[in-house]
């Protein structure tokens, strides 16, 4: 099967202390290597947005290489997902940056649009490419990890910050560029989250969670002075071979080392 | 913080008409570590669910904080069950599960998300949990929230959460800038650090092995395979074992080979830096990196309250020290006392053997 569809889906950021719109980068490697492969497979490439068309941010994308970007408008009780899956039913490839900066950060949209369309997800991606009819991409874990994963396609696939892509701005491409309203799905869906949230300027500190604890004054003294915490071993006897044992010992009983 | 003292607190009047306080004797004068109570005894139905990936057979800090805050949080009508994906070595009792639940072929380095998924899916008809708490990171479990959260439609989630208590939960928007409040959910993605593990209570743990239910008939993903980066290219903070050195290590060509032989990275102190041993890049500290690896190798490191600071989020650190009394001595799991550079040269003749042996079985 040849990729004849892709979708990039993009959203806004803003500077975090200028506060001035502009795009999200995460979803801008996203395009940049949406843009690569529909050059490679001769496939259309779709930009999506939803949210607000005037955005300025939206001209950065343009600047990276979109031709248009279609805007979806929303209102504050929209369902996006909803929308947004209207729309790719006949898409083969949905890239996404794996969290946005702005508005809700949870990193959750690109996994109910999967559910939603009912097709595979893979997130932190840092390198894609076509195999046959499938994808196969590098995914990336922390502490030096990276795995190969071959996914069907259609699929949905969430680029990790890491991605080795350059982005490459060119104001020419910004002013050749356009961007487009798509008119407000018929059928509005009402967002179905039942979630009351309250937002607040993000001045203190989280407070961690603790136990209860009803103790006595002479308890609290004594759990001030005593600690709880074991302080390790300490081995003092043996020769340099007996005390590089206990260590291997150590290293093996915690399977730090596979030998 | 400081606890208000009661003022109620038991008294007598003196005399003059003076309170005087009595000290209540304390009951555990003799058995200052009396075992704690176990929270709960009854086999209950009502539950709290909790799933984390194992690694080598243990929970990451961040899986047990997550155990931990489903034990704070529930009351005692409400069982804890942890459901450990791969193998499990450790007691979670300290950690308060009531129940521990281990699946050991859905372990993190197969990506099986369909098959954990189902079976997850599964377990989560049958014992119909009040609550779910996962911890939000990046080896599997975030994924695994996620999806869950989109196939478990009905139910309130929240990810990245960074506070919580009985009455809410708080997780940050618009790049941190804004802290977004809401009532707990029933699927709670927690960020790591967010729960104080200490707890004054202990569980029963008592522990069943579930072998996988659900087979699949077809698949989406498939595997194919992990890998890991090099020690030698990958950057220290990323880095799983390192192998550092301070003032105590003389001959820094040992030093190499053993991180060599143990596929580790190198690490130094700023002595050792200083020194012109090790390039800046390697500097471990609160002036150089803060690491985060699974094995700290402390050799010849005093443990300089600046140094432990950038090793604060390592799970094992072992130190190799002449001196008993070095504040490394206290931050580390096992300490061996004796020289360096006998104890390296050592511990490279071991290892060489060990890897011999191991491939003449294989063989
Ligand atoms: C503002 C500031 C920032 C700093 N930032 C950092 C930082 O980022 N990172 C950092 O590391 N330090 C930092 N320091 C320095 C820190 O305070 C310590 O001076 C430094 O960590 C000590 O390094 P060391 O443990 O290698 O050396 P020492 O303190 O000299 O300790 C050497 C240790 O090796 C042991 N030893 C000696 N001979 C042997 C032997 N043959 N075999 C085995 N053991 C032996 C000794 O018992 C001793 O414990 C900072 C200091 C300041 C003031």
């Amino acid at each position: 099967m040849n990729i004849k569809r892709i979708a990039v889906l993009v959203s806004t950021g803003r500077h975090p202390t200028s506060g001035v719109p502009r795009h999200c980068r995460n979803d801008s490697l996203a395009l940049t290597i949406g843009i690569d492969l529909s050059h490679s497979d001769a496939a259309k490439l779709d930009v999506l947005h939803a949210g607000n068309a005037n955005n300025p941010a939206l001209m950065d994308y343009l600047a990276l290489g979109a031709d248009q970007i279609s805007v979806i408008p929303t209102e504050p009780d929209t369902d996006i997902v909803d929308s947004l899956a209207e729309r790719l039913g006949d898409t083969d490839l949905i890239l996404t940056g794996s969290r946005a900066e702005n508005d809700q950060d949870s990193g959750l949209l690109p996994y109910l649009l999967a559910e939603k369309l009912n097709i595979p997800i893979v997130a932190n991606v840092l390198e894609v490419r076509q195999i046959g009819d499938k994808l196969e991409v590098l995914q990336f874990f922390p502490k030096g990890k990276r795995r190969r994963v071959a996914v069907n396609l259609p699929a949905v696939i969430a680029i990790h910050p890491l991605a080795a892509v350059e982005l490459r701005f060119a104001y020419a491409r910004q002013l050749q560029g356009k961007i487009h309203s798509l008119s407000t799905p018929v059928d509005r869906n009402q967002a179905t989250s039942i979630m009351q949230w309250q937002i607040q300027q993000a001045t203190r500190k989280p407070n961690k969670l603790k136990a209860q604890e009803n103790l006595t004054g002479h308890e609290r003294l004594l759990s001030a002075i005593t600690s709880e915490n074991k302080g390790g071993t300490v081995v003092n006897d043996g020769n340099s071979v007996e005390k590089a044992q206990v260590i291997l010992s150590y290293l093996r009983e915690h399977q730090l080392i596979t030998f | 913080m400081t606890t208000r003292i009661n003022p109620n607190r038991p008294s007598k009047i003196a005399a003059a008409g003076l309170k005087r306080i009595v000290l209540t004797a304390p009951t555990n004068l003799q058995v200052p570590h009396q075992q704690k109570p176990v929270r709960t005894k009854k086999n209950l139905n009502a539950s709290y669910l909790v799933i984390a990936h194992s690694e080598r057979g243990t929970l990451c800090d961040h899986a047990l904080q997550t155990i931990a805050a489903a034990a704070i949080l529930a009351d005692a009508e409400t069982n804890v069950l942890a459901l450990i994906l791969g193998e499990l070595t450790e007691d979670l009792a300290n950690v308060g599960a009531d129940q521990v639940m281990v699946m050991p072929e859905l372990d993190f380095e197969h990506f099986q998300p369909e098959l954990e998924l189902a079976n997850i899916s599964a377990l989560i008809e049958s014992i119909q949990p009040l609550r779910i708490f996962i911890p939000d990171n990046h080896t599997g479990d975030g994924d695994l929230g996620r999806r869950l959260i989109a196939h478990q439609k009905t139910k309130t989630a929240v990810t990245q959460v960074v506070e919580m208590d009985v009455g809410h939960v708080a997780t940050y928007q618009a790049g941190g800038t804004s802290i977004a409040q809401t009532a707990l959910p029933e699927i709670t993605l927690l960020v790591a650090n967010t729960v104080d593990t200490h707890l004054p209570f202990t569980a029963l743990a008592q522990r069943s092995n579930q072998a996988i239910s659900n087979q699949l008939t077809s698949n989406s993903y498939q595997d194919l395979g992990m890998q890991t980066i090099a020690a030698t290219e990958i950057a220290l903070e990323e880095a799983d074992f390192i192998v550092s050195a301070g003032n105590g290590v003389q001959n820094v060509a040992t030093l190499e080979s053993l991180a060599h032989t143990l596929e580790a990275s190198i690490g130094a102190s700023r002595v050792a830096v200083d020194d012109g041993k090790f390039s800046r890049d390697k500097q471990i500290g609160a002036s150089g990196k803060t690491v985060s690896a699974s094995a700290y190798l402390a050799i010849g490191i005093s443990g300089a309250v600046q140094h432990l600071q950038g090793i604060k989020d390592c799970r094992h650190v072992i130190a190799i020290n002449t001196d008993a009394s070095a504040p490394m001595v206290k931050r580390a799991d096992l300490s061996v006392i004796g020289d360096a550079e006998e104890i390296m040269s050592a511990l490279i003749t071991l290892i060489a053997e060990a890897k011999s042996a191991n491939l003449k079985v294989a063989a």
